[in-house]
């Protein structure tokens, strides 16, 4: 066949007829972590239209909520985002409490927030790392992984798990602070920086790094509003919305810290957010641990909530029957609905249950973040090559958990 | 959240309203299903609701044959002044609803959602099918009268059409060489390749769409 | 209907209620543990206690302790009032769930688990005991008292079948008054006082007469346990259908409870119902669940050369077929039975009349025994009345049936059941009818437990009881109760009236039964009230 010759404004350019190319990615590829199917309709290189496909990790955690009692949620809600666990328990704990009205000590309330920025920081540095690996940088992945699992250590002498701890309970948390816990968070705050300063260093003026991120994956403001979007995908398009200083919950309203906003929603920008958000965490963390009361209850005391001591349920018949019932038929909020909703990693986690009374959930729905951020990833993508889906999909921290549930 | 909300919704869209609720602070109007569209395209347009939060549905079956046994739940926000609203409506098994992927765009994959975990099919959706589950899954799972425990119906392997250049779907997807067919290999043959792939010398064929051995 | 207010509802009650019986037949329950529907009024464990707002209220003088003055100040507190003790007038107000009504209830409770052993793991009233739910609604704290509980003895032997734990008991004397007033053998009584009361047996006596069982039912707590279920089975893993009683014409409503996971009955508890038995049951009723699982025919007998052999049920149905389609015209005898329900009888009487042109019919069961003025009939059948309103013509007793075969105008036999009134020495001419040259086994007998008339057939089907079907007994008096299936049958085995639609089937006939509702719609419009599903009492 003749080639066909048009003209165009760059005489150089030839345009060869061809036909769209469908090509599947996923779901089981590197890049796709958390397992996402992507149709690819390609014009030779670009991206001419996406179908992403979810679903590959969905295991049921609303239809198996309704098996159980409402505790027996926190193992499911751990593995929602399951970098960042803490969040989910706290923001799962934090709905069912709205809904029976119950307020827990205030040193409960700090400890579920240094646990979750911490678990914060870890998804982020985790985001981060595995972003900058996919486009060949090896070694921030390591040093911030290597930091990434001193937090982990930490997560682990309090909770007894690196990851999936299953630690917060309605009424508070499943145990109390270990003594060494200040020390050993403020330990590691200097290695963070060190890791991400050195990190920054290698990537932020990288001629390869900036390439492959900045002006690739754009969204704009509008469409990432309608399309549901929040948390960094939301702020790198200029949007100031944090759940923390929109609706503060818990004690934020007591600390003093900022929220990164980017403006073009490019890779380049939800990068950056990401590094800006870990130094604002440690702040918070460094400020709650000043305010955090150094004894007393975690947990409040409402035996019809909260398990009794055990020295209690061993020796008192109360204890026991509240033992009992907590257990047997599983605490029993009042009938009702609510939605509960915090900064998760990835944005506003929400939690809509549904009550009939009973020890069993009715309905636990849990709003992912990463559900809207995947749906706007197709708007990312179009006019992009198949080289940009790489940092594009790596920079929205899709966590299959979270969006499939 | 937003008690200003409801009074404007209960002034401007009276008729529509069934029920409004203030439970530990949640603000939720109950409307009839179809000025579903309506009343969101009003909270879009006159109040700035314009961050698409949720949209969901909880499976009452008890509440029929007297009510719909569908409660379709919109959670929206405004961006600019921070106000929230809970939007319910009741739909029932077999009803249609409208579609909210005009008004806000992100509701695409949330109506797919609700539509593959429940059934309740979307009029005007521009790509209605199943998101989460696969295409051949019988039943909508988050009904109550689904069994956690029910088990599928195998599924053979799909013939994928107008896909190029697709590794092969089938017992063989993803080798990346031919599969040896042990029983020639030790009965002494010279060709030992799985017949699912063909030879793979010289010419190769097209990679396969589909299987190719007794279906 | 005169009524008055509870907690601002109208409940209607009749003149005579009390205001706990009046809420109680409108399905609202006020807290208490002493009263009960079927006993008298005892007023003892004041858990009742309802502030009645309406007439001339008393106000008692109390010292209050004051947080602010950190003193004890004179106030007043309204009278409460046992609901169970006051009976319901026009217009009056009561209020239950009032500030002094909840506070009452609270110390009450509080009052009542003060020394009570912590044992919720070891009791068997654990899940369905009304200290724990009543904790949770009333009480909701832990608790105050921090010396050692009372203790008292533990594990007395009342009887052959109840244990008593003086420690669990909270006193609320329910099963002396219902010893006294049921089963009319006052053996209990309270003993001591204050923390040292405990509840004894009369010297030189035991509890043992025929409704032990019951003082285990009423009993709140699980102070009274019983032999037979203690320690068998968690009561949150069992589920309950409504079941009749089978061991007598009485036809007493039970709650048949087994554990799906296992498939196993493992106790029965009285259904109230008002016409028939109350609340109560007899002891040998509420063991009659051993025979859904022990001593099961669950396989083919077939009786050939001289030996019993089992065989896989099909195996049994065909053998079953041949002997009925070899029968001789006019020579077979249909033996209905009493133990078995009307739709059972039903239908092996309508085969036999139509396809068989059989004009013998008998009626077998379990000979009588000890009746009495409270619940036992003589009768030992739940079904004689069902039994002989479904058969084609009137049936004839056992006893006719051995005549008949001695006489040799019976050569074939096709029975139902287990049971028969003959003893063993009058069941020979059945007996060597089975064993009968020529190769014709002449007796098919469609069963589910061992029994003297199985023994004595020679081809044994295997159906299921009462527990794993659904049917219909006609009691005593008439009234016609049903019964629902409750735990599956093991591989294959369907109820009497279907495998006799099978075998019929087998044998080439057209039969129009598939579902029990064709069974049900078929039967005779002359059994009585046999269209009306008996509404379950709530459990």
């Amino acid at each position: 066949m003749e080639p066909h010759y048009e003209a165009l404004e760059d005489e150089n350019t030839l345009e060869l007829p061809s036909e769209p190319m469908r090509l599947n990615m996923g779901p089981s590829h590197p890049a796709m972590h958390g397992t996402i199917r992507m149709v690819l309709e390609l014009d030779g290189e670009s991206i001419v239209d996406v179908d992403i496909q979810p679903g590959y990790l969905h295991r049921g955690f609303e239809k198996s909520c309704e098996r159980g009692t409402w505790n027996q949620v926190f193992p499911y809600a751990d593995r929602l985002n399951y970098v960042s666990p803490m969040l989910n328990n706290v923001g799962f704990a934090l709905a069912v409490e709205k809904l029976i009205g119950l307020e827990i000590p205030e040193r409960g309330t700090y400890y579920r927030t240094i646990l979750g920025e911490l678990a914060r920081i870890s998804d982020h540095l985790t985001c981060n790392g595995a972003s900058a690996m996919e486009l060949g940088a090896f070694t921030p992945f390591l040093w911030l992984i290597k930091v990434r699992d001193w937090i982990w250590d930490i997560q682990e002498q309090e909770t007894g798990a690196r990851l999936t701890h299953s630690f917060g309970r309605i009424g508070g948390m499943a145990a109390p602070p270990t003594d060494g816990f200040k020390e050993s968070v403020l330990a590691i705050f200097d290695e963070i920086d060190h890791a991400m300063m050195e990190s920054e260093a290698l990537l932020l003026k990288n001629r390869i790094f900036l390439d492959r991120t900045q002006n690739i994956g754009n969204l704009s403001q509008e469409h990432a509003i309608a399309m549901g979007c929040t948390g960094i995908i939301l702020r790198s398009t200029g949007v100031d919305y944090d759940v923390r200083k929109a609706y503060p919950y818990m004690f934020y309203d007591r600390f003093d810290f900022d929220v990164p906003v980017g403006h073009d929603g490019d890779n380049y920008d939800r990068f950056i957010c990401r590094f800006e958000e870990i130094r604002q965490s440690m702040s918070i963390i460094r400020q709650a641990l000043e305010q955090m009361p150094k004894s007393g209850p975690v947990s409040c005391d409402d035996v019809r909530y909260v398990y009794p001591d055990k020295s209690d349920v061993y020796n008192t018949i109360e204890g026991t029957i509240a033992h009992f019932k907590l257990v047997m038929e599983g605490l029993k909020p009042p009938p009702g609905e609510v939605y509960s909703f915090t900064e998760g990693g990835n944005g506003e986690l929400g939690f809509y249950i549904v009550s009939d009374g009973s020890g069993t959930p009715y309905r636990v729905r849990c709003r992912p973040p990463c559900w809207y951020n995947l749906q706007a990833c197709r708007d990312m993508l179009l006019g992009d090559m198949i080289a940009d889906i790489i940092p594009t999909f790596g920079s929205i921290n899709m966590i299959g958990g979270e969006c499939d549930r | 959240m937003s008690k200003k909300i409801i009074d404007r919704l209960q002034k401007d869209h009276g008729d529509a309203v069934e029920e409004t609720s203030d439970f530990r602070g949640d603000h939720e109007a109950r409307v009839k299903a179809k000025s579903w569209k309506k009343v969101a395209l009003w909270l879009r347009d006159d109040l700035q609701m314009d961050h698409l939060i949720d949209l969901t549905a909880v499976d009452y079956p008890e509440r029929e044959p007297e009510e719909p046994r569908f409660e379709m739940k919109l959670f929206v926000r405004s961006t600019k002044t921070n106000e929230r609203i809970r939007l319910a409506t009741r739909v029932g098994d077999g009803e249609k609803i409208d579609s909210l992927v005009e008004v806000w765009r992100g509701a695409n994959w949330a109506e797919r959602e609700v539509f593959d975990m429940f059934g309740i099919p979307f009029e005007g959706h521009p790509d209605l099918r199943r998101i989460l589950m696969y295409e051949e899954f019988e039943g909508f799972p988050l009904r109550k009268d689904y069994p956690i425990d029910r088990t599928q119906p195998l599924v053979a392997y799909r013939k994928v059409e107008g896909t190029d250049k697709l590794p092969p779907f089938g017992p063989d997807e993803g080798q990346p060489w031919g599969r040896i067919d042990w029983q020639k290999r030790l009965d002494g043959e010279e060709v030992q390749v799985s017949p699912s792939i063909g030879v793979q010398s010289g010419d190769r064929k097209a990679l396969s769409t589909g299987p190719e051995h007794g279906e | 209907m005169p009524t008055f207010k509870l907690d601002g509802q109208e409940i209607p009650f009749e003149p005579g209620d009390t205001i706990i019986r009046a809420a109680w037949r409108q399905g609202i329950e006020i807290p208490h543990y002493c009263w009960h529907p079927g006993l008298s009024i005892a007023a003892n464990c004041r858990m009742c206690l309802v502030e009645i707002k309406s007439g001339r209220q008393m106000a008692l003088p109390i010292l209050e302790w004051d947080a602010k003055k950190k003193e004890y100040v004179n106030a007043t507190k309204p009278k409460l009032q046992p609901a169970c003790q006051i009976q319901a007038q026009e217009d009056m107000e009561v209020e239950s769930k009032s500030d002094n009504a909840l506070k009452a209830q609270e110390t009450t409770q509080e009052f009542l688990l003060l020394n009570h052993p912590v044992d919720c793991p070891i009791c068997d009233q654990a899940g369905e005991c009304k200290l724990q739910d009543y904790w949770l609604t009333s009480q909701k704290k832990l608790k105050r008292k921090k010396t050692e509980p009372v203790h008292k003895p533990k594990g007395v032997r009342f009887g052959p079948t109840i244990v008593y734990d003086a420690e669990r008991c909270i006193m609320c004397t329910r099963c002396i008054r219902f010893v006294d007033e049921v089963a009319n053998d006052p053996v209990l009584d309270m003993r001591e006082r204050g923390n040292t009361n405990e509840i004894v047996l009369s010297p030189g006596r035991e509890l043992d007469n025929d409704y032990t069982l019951m003082t285990e039912h009423v009993c709140p707590v699980g102070a009274l346990t019983s032999r037979d279920f203690r320690f068998k089975a968690r009561v949150w893993f069992l589920k309950s259908q409504p079941g009749v009683c089978t061991g007598c014409a009485t036809g007493c409503n039970t709650w048949v409870d087994y554990d799906p996971r296992y498939q196993r009955v493992y106790r029965l508890r009285p259904r109230d119902n008002e016409d028939v038995n109350q609340y109560w049951m007899c002891d040998d009723g509420m063991l009659t669940y051993h025979a859904f699982h022990e001593d099961r025919i669950v396989a083919g007998r077939v009786f050939a050369q001289g030996r019993v052999n089992e065989v896989p049920r099909d195996q049994a149905l065909a053998a079953a077929a041949q002997v009925i389609g070899k029968a001789e015209k006019g020579k077979l005898a249909v033996v209905l039975s009493a133990q078995h329900s009307s739709e059972d009888n039903f239908v092996l009487g309508q085969l036999a009349a139509e396809h068989l042109g059989a004009d013998r019919f008998y009626l077998t069961g379990k000979p009588d025994w000890r009746g009495d003025e409270i619940l036992r009939h003589t009768d030992q059948n739940p079904n004689r009345n069902g039994a002989k309103a479904v058969s084609p013509t009137a049936p004839e007793p056992m006893s006719r049936l051995v005549s008949d075969i001695e006489a040799g105008e019976v050569t074939a036999v096709i029975s139902l059941g287990p049971a028969t009134e003959l003893t063993e020495a009058e069941l020979a001419p059945i007996q060597n009818l089975a064993s009968q040259g020529a190769g014709a086994a002449s007796h098919v007998n469609l069963t589910a437990n061992a029994g003297p008339l199985t023994s004595a057939a020679s081809v044994v089907v295997p159906v299921t009881s009462v527990a794993e079907s659904s049917g219909t007994f006609v009691n005593a008096d008439g009234i016609a109760q049903q019964f629902k299936k409750a735990v599956q049958a093991p591989g294959g085995i369907q109820p009497a009236w279907h495998t006799l639609v099978e075998i019929g089937k087998m044998l080439g006939w057209e039969i129009d039964l598939a579902r029990l509702g064709d069974v049900r719609a078929a039967m005779p419009k002359a059994l009585p009230a046999a269209a009306e599903e008996a509404a379950p009492a709530p459990a």
